[in-house]
């Protein structure tokens, strides 16, 4: 890559390396996307085995094109963005997790409304992930 | 942080694309950095230093933070 400026098509002056990473980009994505979307069409026309196939070409896709793309897909600020939107994620499970078994828990023992069973399913999905965050806190703080 | 990223990139005629590509990051990570959204990694502010034969003191202004 030479940094040679070329033309787009939408007029704007773009260099090789980004007009690349764009594609390579929007390859990554739209693997996963049309692997879903494939499998969920296949399911509703009752094919369960080209679902899965296609849900798994996909994937397989997603992998390629992350590990052998010539182009650097992310940079640091990627990085950054991915780790703020980890933390918030986690903040709001945090908040779900803290009102909602509490809550969940009151309001059964005063017999006001029983949660079906998805909302405990959910409630131990977080605490699930907050142990793994646990794990793999400790295990990189241990390795930095 | 304040910074003299855009005044230098565009002193050399260089569009954020093309000084991404220098530097090997996003263009959208030069427009961040350009409007003091993004702080660069000391890695990046050596490597934009480099690319611009100065001083990262020259490029940054620690003590100007003109993020709202």
């Amino acid at each position: 890559m030479t940094g040679e400026r070329v033309e787009s098509g939408s007029g704007t002056t773009r260099t090789p390396t980004v007009s690349s990473r764009r594609r390579y980009r929007r390859l990554l994505f739209g693997a996963v996307g049309v692997g879903v979307v494939a499998n969920l069409a296949l399911r509703a026309l009752s094919y369960p085995v080209a679902a899965e196939a296609a849900y798994w070409v996909g994937i397989v896709a997603f992998l390629a094109v992350w590990q052998f793309s010539p182009v650097r897909l992310f940079d640091e600020r990627d990085a950054e963005l991915e780790r703020r939107a980890s933390t918030l994620t986690m903040v709001v499970a945090a908040v779900v997790l803290v009102l909602g078994a509490s809550g969940a828990r009151t309001l059964a023992a005063l017999r006001v409304y029983e949660a079906p069973p998805f909302v405990s399913g959910v409630l131990y999905g977080y605490v699930g992930l907050f142990v793994v965050f646990a794990v793999a806190y400790g295990w990189l703080s241990r390795r930095r | 942080m304040n910074n003299e990223v855009r005044a230098r990139r565009e002193e050399r005629g260089l569009s954020q694309a093309e000084l991404a590509e220098r530097v090997d990051v996003t263009r959208q990570t030069i427009n961040s950095i350009e409007r003091g959204r993004y702080d660069p990694s000391l890695a990046l502010a050596f490597g934009l230093a480099d690319f611009f034969d100065c001083r990262i003191e020259e490029l940054f202004d620690p003590d100007g933070d003109d993020r709202t």
